[in-house]
């Protein structure tokens, strides 16, 4: 058993380190042997037994007596484990390829291959210690009025709605992608400005006054204020400049933005986007099904079209 | 002598960085080599690349100067009546495979060899039968494994043309009663061939006061380079063996129909030499002059008797050949129950870096005819030290403890 766990370990050491790949080679013919029912021949295992002892040794003569009579169970132990945790690893590689995340939730947990967690990170919604720490799973779109929000509507099924604020760099970095990946595959587009990060309450008026008057103007804005400085959010000048330049009506849109009506609507909608339970932007429902963090454009297209998104 | 003096003679036994150094203990299979014979065969390639003797140049000239000094040295090394008794060969199996192949040999001829035999002084004699139809008489062991006179007065008859036996067995370290050995034979009219490989490294070899005919050994195990190694025959011998290897520098002259040999030994010293080993081998043969016999084999003795005293609580390694430390010159060979000898020498490099031989040391016919499958074997020179003996059996001690 030892031989097939050596081949294991050995293969991967001998990809960076030359004088592995020999012994892998070995290995390898050692496990060929016993996989036909055939003993092995080159002695392989007693080898690697003895400088195995030969380094324990020195250390500690008990825990060599210990290795020397319990070799091969322990060898079927390695094996054992070194199986369970080919699966694991198997299995995270897929999560990952499929959800951007290790774990396959999309709550920040160590992750080889997204180390920083960047997949996972959000603008967080939620103030101090909640009561009750929500997850992933308890994100949902049932009781949510999607119909208060922007919507790009298309002629497919298929249905996309994100969280995000404007002055969030998550939500920044994947608002584009979200929106060409509705386009491509004729999916509704559902926005629901939540700003969490930079006081954008100004922005927030504005936007949803255009969507009263103008949808199509509405997207224009929404373009410009994701692509927009940061800090330029909470600057009236700008929203004047704005104004101008998507060629609103100036005193109508002053007026709307003023109007204690537009506060209590923009509050309504906070309420609504509550919830779904959400807990930080950019969080992207694909149908029903709910990624947080900016995740790479497969993960999307992928909840969209399958693990072959690429042939669609 | 200063021991510590001489080991730093050996780059080999040097610290190096980061690491302790080597318990050498590989002797019997070749030993290390002294910076006096590095330096004589680097100075070849260095300064006097060339072929000796053939070309007129001063470099030619000087390499053949230097070969023939080289042969000299072996030569009274060896204690010869003349330096052209002196052939340079590869190795000791070359020594014995040209006896073997040159000697004049009928159907029916009788070639004796010990009962522990190195495949080097058996194999020959093997494929000699087969060729030749010449037959081969083992001389059986003493229960202590130690060469049994009577048994081999008995195996003398009128076929017996050459006596073949190992100086000293690489099994177990034990020498023949060489004298003897040869006054017997050459009283039955037998010629007498040594395999001097183990005796050369350990015990002052005077061929004329041994009256031996042909005598082999290794540059490899007196100090001297890989790939050298030396065949002593009485002239007169050798001038009635037919040539070996004939080729460039065998002969004096060629036609298409014939040649005219040159004498020994240049006849069968056909092709380039190894002339940077030669050289080698002569520094080495200068070493050992420097060093001693009466050193080396008191340090033997020492060293072997240390270990063999070590070993006698453990009763799963069973010593091999005769219990007088005495009787086995530097090698301690252990049959080791229960468990491959491989692993032991494994464990014993990996946890010690100390070197030894496992296995059946070229020596299968008599592992199998005892049923043993391998021996550890420890095999001691005058470099090592007390210290290192105690260092492998308390290693030995250890792994008895663990398996």
């Amino acid at each position: 058993m030892f031989c097939i766990v050596s081949f294991l370990i050995l293969a991967v050491v001998g990809i960076f380190n030359a004088s592995c790949r020999e012994l892998a080679r070995e290995a390898w013919s050692c496990v060929f042997r016993r996989v036909t029912l055939r003993p092995c021949t080159t002695g392989f295992d007693e080898r690697m037994k003895s400088r195995i002892l030969g380094s324990v040794i020195n250390r500690s003569e008990t825990a060599a007596r210990f290795l020397s009579r319990n070799f091969e169970l322990l060898s079927w132990t390695m094996f054992v484990l070194m199986a369970a945790s080919t699966l694991f690893a198997a299995r995270g590689i897929y999560l990952f390829y499929v959800t951007g995340s290790c774990s396959g939730s999309s709550e920040a947990s160590f992750c080889l291959f997204d180390p920083k967690g960047e997949n996972s990170k959000v603008s967080s919604a939620i103030a101090g210690c909640p009561v009750k720490p929500v997850t992933v799973k308890d994100l949902t779109l049932k009781g949510v009025n999607l119909a208060a929000f922007p919507t790009v509507k298309a002629a497919g099924k298929k249905r996309v709605v994100l969280i995000g604020c404007y002055g969030c760099q998550y939500s920044r970095k994947i608002y584009w992608d979200v929106k060409q990946l509705a386009r491509d595959n004729d999916a509704s587009l559902t926005f629901l400005d939540y700003p969490v990060k930079v006081k954008t309450n100004l922005m927030t008026r504005l936007a949803l006054c255009t969507y009263q008057h103008d949808p199509e103007k509405y997207w224009q804005l929404n373009d410009r204020l994701f692509k927009a400085a940061v800090t330029d959010l909470d600057d009236p000048a700008f929203a004047g400049r704005l104004i101008a330049e998507l060629g609103l009506d100036p005193a109508e849109t002053n007026r709307c933005l003023n109007d204690p009506a537009t506060e209590g609507a923009v509050s309504r909608q906070m309420d609504e986007v509550n919830k779904t339970n959400f807990f930080g932007t950019p969080t992207v429902f694909i149908d029903d099904k709910p990624f947080v963090g900016p995740k790479p454009h497969r993960v999307y297209a992928i909840s969209m079209n399958g693990v072959l998104y690429w042939l669609h | 002598m200063d021991l510590a003096k001489i080991r730093q003679d050996f780059p080999m036994l040097q610290e190096k960085k980061g690491r302790r150094p080597i318990t050498y203990l590989d002797n019997a299979c070749q030993t290390l080599r002294p910076q006096s014979v590095l330096d004589a065969v680097n100075r070849y390639y260095l300064e006097l690349s060339a072929c000796g003797g053939r070309s007129v140049h001063r470099l030619s000239t000087e390499v053949a100067k230097e070969c023939e000094a080289a042969r000299a040295a072996v030569a009274r090394f060896l204690n010869a009546h003349k330096k052209e008794e002196v052939v340079f060969t590869r190795n000791t199996t070359e020594g014995l495979n040209l006896v073997a192949n040159c000697l004049q040999w009928q159907a029916g001829d009788v070639v004796v060899i010990s009962g522990k035999e190195h495949n080097s002084n058996l194999l020959p004699w093997q494929l000699l039968a087969k060729k030749r139809g010449v037959k081969i008489r083992v001389v059986p062991c003493c229960a202590d494994n130690t060469f049994d006179l009577a048994a081999f007065e008995k195996l003398l008859d009128g076929k017996v043309k050459l006596v073949s036996v190992g100086h000293s067995a690489n099994l177990d370290g034990v020498s023949i009663p060489a004298a003897e050995v040869i006054r017997l034979a050459h009283r039955n009219g037998s010629l007498v061939m040594l395999d001097a490989a183990q005796s050369a490294p350990h015990q002052r070899l005077d061929v004329k006061k041994l009256e031996v005919d042909f005598l082999a050994f290794s540059g490899h195990k007196i100090l001297g380079p890989s790939g050298t190694g030396v065949l002593f025959g009485k002239y007169n011998l050798l001038e009635g063996l037919s040539p070996f290897i004939a080729g460039g520098g065998t002969v004096s002259s060629s036609t298409y129909d014939g040649c005219d040999f040159l004498p020994p030994p240049e006849k069968f010293e056909g092709g380039l030499p190894d002339y940077a080993g030669i050289m080698g081998l002569g520094a080495a043969v200068a070493y050992l002059e420097k060093i001693g016999f009466d050193f080396i084999q008191k340090q033997d003795l020492l060293l072997n008797s240390f270990i063999s005293e070590g070993i006698r609580e453990m009763p799963r390694f069973r010593l091999i050949g005769p219990a007088e430390a005495a009787q086995r010159g530097g090698i301690v060979s252990l049959a080791v129950q229960g468990i491959d000898p491989h692993r032991i020498a494994l464990m014993l490099d990996q946890m010690a870096d100390i070197m030894v031989r496992s296995g059946q040391h070229c020596v299968h016919s008599w592992f199998n005819a005892h049923d043993i499958p391998g021996s550890l074997r420890a095999s001691v020179y005058f470099y090592n030290t007390l210290e290192e003996a105690d260092l492998f059996v308390r290693s030995l001690h250890k792994i008895d403890k663990v398996l």
